[in-house]
């Protein structure tokens, strides 16, 4: 038996529902269909009226999580895609994010994010957009790489007081599997170092975890030891365990799935520049997708998204400087 | 003959299964291009299985009733060889051999890592262009000279300098030197005897290296010193050689006072007073007190205040005013019995006037016709080569050779 | 509400207050006393106090927008509230992070709305959608304010619909004041009346003159009455003129003269006083009492934000998060 990063959602999902009255989810196609990717299948059975089909209106969808939010409820919003969160921008930026620094009551909505990209989903089906998030004050934006984060960090999410967008790759859902979900875990706001290694350090978070492992054992042919460090959480950012990697390293690569102006690459390496610019033995190197819309064609999608091959060319170059 | 599977399409954007509602063929019927053969239903609508080539059933794996998700394998068509190539279809034999190259490069992952892209709609490229452009510098031209953040502040922690780690072999990109290649020759260095060096020792190393910062070149010529001889023995108190070298400098430098200029930014600051530095040995160290307005005053004048200042550097007794204002520096390393050298002036300064050992010489003399003895010393001249160039350098020198031919008028 | 009489008091009370409140907000405005804004709500006070006089404050959820401050009062937000936020006093319930009519208190029903029109539409229909899965929905009634502005946005759209496909008991009040901002209606929509979208959205829609406090009590009150006892969803439109500019930094010189001459033009507040006179309601010697009360209560609210400490950066909490981070390990 094997747990996929789909079925820790799910599972994470039941167990709130059957932990904590205060929690029902409410998004599009969620309720007996079970969702459009079937996060949610069987708990509109299982949790009568607390698994609520929404109308196609993201703005509102947010509106009414919040208000139910004030009430004391513990909503959890399925956006069907992350890209149509742009929609409810409004709500989740200046009405949620607000919300605790203007009146003192902390909005506990957890927002799913299906995010990220999958061959043939194109411009508006596979985009990432932890960083335009990140960047409101107010936000917790989580981004878990793994199946037990996946099925935990949903879990603190909801239990968090503060609004939080969950960023799920649905490039992991399926294809993520593992023999179990951890009892242990690291708290929402903690980084995890993924693969140890002493010659660069590659922070990266969500699906380009496993692409810079990837990258990284093919280094290790020629005797390159790469640390990988997982973020977890976009936001708060953990820099005290990436300034010790890349203490241990002298030498930065930020990578990310996101579009390359800005963002959470950007971010980590101002941080560990102003922070920590006598721990490097090289400039920082940021690697994301090329700064165009996410392509339809498998072919193009690959090559506009970091590969285990643009990766590890970053790498070398890093290296050889 | 090849084997062709039914798979379950993707029946749309946001839909993960469908369930089969009829199965339309039975094991060994023949199927047409095109044929809808399974109907499946989504949320949304009804739809029909089609089949991309023509075949015979060899399995039915669906069940009616029961969903299944994208990409489950629903039944099995035998198609013939020449089929295959007409409509291009992907064959159980192709996909698998796809599937056993994917499986190779994603090998000796952790299981928890482990994940496919799937293999039947997305084939890894090797010629895909990776989207990272090359880093702006260069390695080959950096080479031992750069030296990074990091390896700058380990040495900073350990009050070290560039010219401190000029003795270490980097084993880094380029040649650099590394951390670990510092800590290894540091390490090397304690086997060996040492001790702290002296304040003096360090405010001497600290100008001469700041100075050595400048493009520093070295003129020189030799220099007849009877006649300056003859003229000492006749003066009481006697003035010392350094001190006809002093005002014979401050004169030259009044006649050509650009030659001392100071470069700074785009700009030539030029000398306000005459005031000329003077080296002297001291332990462990060297210190340039200077003398005022050289240029105002008679030999006669200076040989006091000379004295004392001498006196006093030696025994370290200079306020930090007596070694401020100068414009240049005279030293003569002729008393450490040296007949040449090449000094450096001070980081503030621009020139350094040096004199070398005194030696009998024999010196044509036309006016005996025959070799004469005569007193011969090398005078040398360094500048910072940004202000003045060997010509300008050569006939300042040249005036302070021609003066101190005329002691009496110093 | 215990009778007709004692509604239309309460109601009364509330424009009265309201209307004496933002004099003095314009004027200590125009003192140069209130950094930001100010925005009346000068001619729709009867329309707002009838609704916020129907409202039950501990039971019902109210959302009140730019131009509320008569509905506000007789939910029963303090002036204080008030005068603390427009003066930007530490006490006040946005404590200087927040001001003018940014303000709220969501624990009392009383969310804090934020400037995007429309917005506060499924807000409230998320308290009451929370409040039907708490089981504590029967006889509550939530209720908001839009002008003729926000009725343009998605996000309205979204709300209406959303409020409707849920079946909640929802009171939108659209007062019509004929401007948003300087925007005419004809340059805003272009149904005949907005009141016919009610149909569209799955409202019952009601239209009121708002200039009439009677009229206001009758439709707004009833539409309030209906969503408490299970009626549904309820849009009334309310049509009047704003008597102001859209703030105090504007005169609002593009409203036309004969627009200010019209039906809507008149002052609800005169309109009141005679119906509560000539119908027997409040004797004038009473109006007149009440209106000293008024002002001695204004004159006390505003001495006090005044003299109240304004906040002080280097003592401020800098964080957006009620998470204080990092936390331990679970």
């Amino acid at each position: 038996m094997s747990v996929t990063y789909i079925d820790a959602i799910r599972e994470a999902q039941e167990t709130l529902l059957r932990e904590d009255p205060r929690v029902f989810l409410y998004g599009q196609d969620i309720a007996n269909f079970g969702g459009a990717f079937k996060a949610t299948k069987g708990l509109s059975d299982a949790f009568p009226g607390r698994v609520i089909d929404s109308p196609i209106s993201e703005d509102a969808m947010i509106g009414l999580a919040v208000g139910a939010a004030i009430e004391g409820m513990r909503p959890i919003v399925e956006m069907q895609f992350a890209d149509f969160s742009s929609i409810a921008f409004n709500q989740i930026v200046n009405q949620a994010a607000t919300h605790y620094y203007r009146t003192g009551m902390p909005i506990p909505i957890t927002v799913r994010l299906p995010s990220g990209g999958t061959p043939g989903s194109g411009p508006f089906h596979s985009q990432s957009m932890e960083g335009i998030y990140a960047q409101y004050p107010g936000l917790v934006v989580v981004t878990p790489a793994t199946v037990s984060d996946a099925y935990h960090m949903l879990i603190d999410s909801v239990k968090l007081d503060d609004p939080v967008l969950y960023c799920e790759h649905k490039f992991l859902y399926r294809w993520l599997k593992s023999k179990a979900i951890n009892g242990d875990h690291l708290p929402i706001g903690q980084a995890r170092i993924a693969r140890p290694g002493k010659h660069a350090t590659v922070v990266t978070y969500s699906a380009m975890v496993h692409e810079a492992v990837r990258a990284a054992d093919r280094l290790q042919a020629d005797g390159w030891e790469i640390e990988v460090v997982d973020l977890r959480s976009v936001k708060p950012l953990d820099l005290d365990t990436v300034l010790a990697s890349v203490a241990r390293t002298g030498r930065l690569l930020a990578l990310g799935e996101a579009f390359p102006w800005g963002g959470v690459t950007a971010e980590v390496v101002a941080k560990v520049t102003e922070e920590g610019f006598h721990l490097l033995d090289a400039p920082p190197q940021r690697l994301n997708a090329r700064d165009t819309p996410v392509p339809y064609h498998p072919k193009l999608w690959a090559a506009h998204r970091p590969t285990p091959e643009s990766i590890c060319d970053a790498l070398r170059k890093l290296l050889s400087f | 003959m090849p084997t062709v599977p039914i798979l379950m399409p993707q029946l749309g954007e946001s839909i993960a299964e469908a369930t089969v509602i009829r199965l339309d063929v039975k094991v060994g019927d023949a199927v047409r291009t095109d044929q809808e053969i399974i109907e499946v239903e989504t949320n949304k609508a009804v739809m029909g299985i089609t089949t991309l080539c023509d075949g015979v059933v060899s399995e039915i794996r669906a069940v009616e009733g029961v969903s299944y998700s994208v990409g489950s394998l629903l039944g099995m068509l035998e198609v013939t060889e020449e089929e295959v190539v007409r409509t291009g279809v992907d064959t159980t034999e192709s996909m698998d051999a796809k599937k056993a190259v994917q499986q190779e490069q994603d090998s000796g992952q952790e299981d928890n890592l482990h994940f496919a892209i799937d293999g039947d709609s997305y084939e890894e490229d090797p010629s895909i262009i990776p989207s990272v452009k090359g880093l702006p510098v260069p390695t080959g031209v950096m080479g031992a000279h750069y030296i990074s953040p990091r390896m700058r502040a380990r040495m900073a922690d350990m009050g070290l300098r560039e010219a401190d780690i000029s003795a270490i072999v980097g084993t880094g990109a380029g040649g650099r030197v590394t951390v670990e290649d510092l800590e290894r020759f540091l390490d090397y260095l304690e086997a060996w005897p040492s001790a702290p060096a002296s304040p003096m020792r360090m405010a001497v190393a600290d100008a001469m290296r700041r100075s050595w910062t400048r493009p520093l070149a070295t003129v020189g010529l030799p220099v007849l010193l009877d006649r300056l001889l003859g003229h000492r023995r006749a003066q009481l108190p006697k003035p010392g050689l350094t001190l006809y070298l002093l005002r014979a400098f401050a004169l030259a430098l009044k006649e050509q006072p650009m030659t001392a200029g100071y470069l700074i930014g785009e700009k030539v600051v030029h000398p306000r007073s005459f005031d000329i530095g003077v080296a002297v040995q001291v332990e462990d160290g060297v210190v340039v007190p200077a003398i005022r307005k050289v240029d105002e005053k008679s030999l006669a004048e200076l040989v006091t205040e000379y004295d004392d200042l001498v006196d006093r550097a030696r025994r370290r007794r200079l306020t930090e005013e007596d070694s401020q204002g100068g414009i240049a520096t005279v030293t003569n390393f002729g008393t450490f019995g040296l007949t040449t050298g090449t000094p450096i002036p001070l980081p503030n300064e621009t020139l350094i006037l040096g004199i070398g050992a005194g030696r009998k010489t024999p010196v044509w003399s036309e006016q005996v016709e025959t070799f004469i003895p005569a007193t011969e010393a090398e005078l040398v001249l360094t500048f910072d080569h940004r202000v003045v160039d060997g010509g300008g350098a050569g006939v300042l020198l040249k005036r302070v050779s021609e003066l101190l031919q005329r002691p009496e008028d110093l | 509400m215990s009778s007709q009489r004692e509604f239309l008091r309460c109601s009364f009370r509330a424009m009265l207050r309201s209307r004496t409140l933002e004099n003095k907000l314009s004027s200590l405005y125009k003192a140069g006393k209130i950094v930001g804004g100010v925005y009346l709500g000068r001619g729709q006070e009867a329309v707002s106090a009838t609704l916020g006089t129907s409202l039950i404050q501990g039971k019902d959820c109210f959302a009140p927008l730019i131009r509320d401050q008569a509905g506000r009062t007789a939910f029963g937000e303090s002036m204080l509230d008030c005068t603390r936020t427009y003066l930007g006093s530490v006490e006040g319930p946005m404590k200087g992070r927040d001001g003018n009519i940014h303000r709220g208190r969501p624990e009392k029903g009383m969310p804090a709305m934020i400037s995007h029109l429309g917005a506060q539409v499924p807000l409230i229909a998320g308290m009451l959608f929370a409040k039907r899965m708490k089981g504590v929905l029967d006889g509550c009634v939530g209720a908001t304010t839009v002008g003729d502005g926000a009725t343009s946005t998605g996000a309205f759209h979204e709300g209406m619909n959303l409020a409707a496909v849920e079946n909640l008991p929802m009171v939108v009040v659209v007062a019509n004041n004929q401007f948003a901002y300087s925007t005419p209606n004809h340059r805003q929509f272009a149904c005949t009346d907005l009141v016919e979208r009610a149909k569209g959205y799955g409202f019952s829609g009601h239209s009121v003159d708002g200039t009439d406090m009677l009229a206001c009590a009758k439709v707004i009150g009833g539409a309030v009455r209906t969503a408490r006892d299970g009626g549904g969803p309820q849009m009334i439109v309310a049509h009047l003129l704003r008597l102001s500019g859209h703030g105090e930094h504007d005169d609002g010189s593009y409203v036309p003269d004969s627009a200010k001459g019209g039906h809507y033009g008149r002052d609800c507040i005169e309109v009141a006083m005679r119906q509560l006179a000539e119908g027997g309601y409040a004797a004038v010697n009473e109006i007149l009492s009440w209106q000293e009360e008024a002002a001695e209560e204004v004159q006390r609210a505003v001495a006090q934000a005044q003299q109240e400490p304004v906040p002080d950066p280097y003592r401020e909490d800098w964080t957006a998060l009620s998470t204080k981070f990092p936390l331990t390990s679970t």
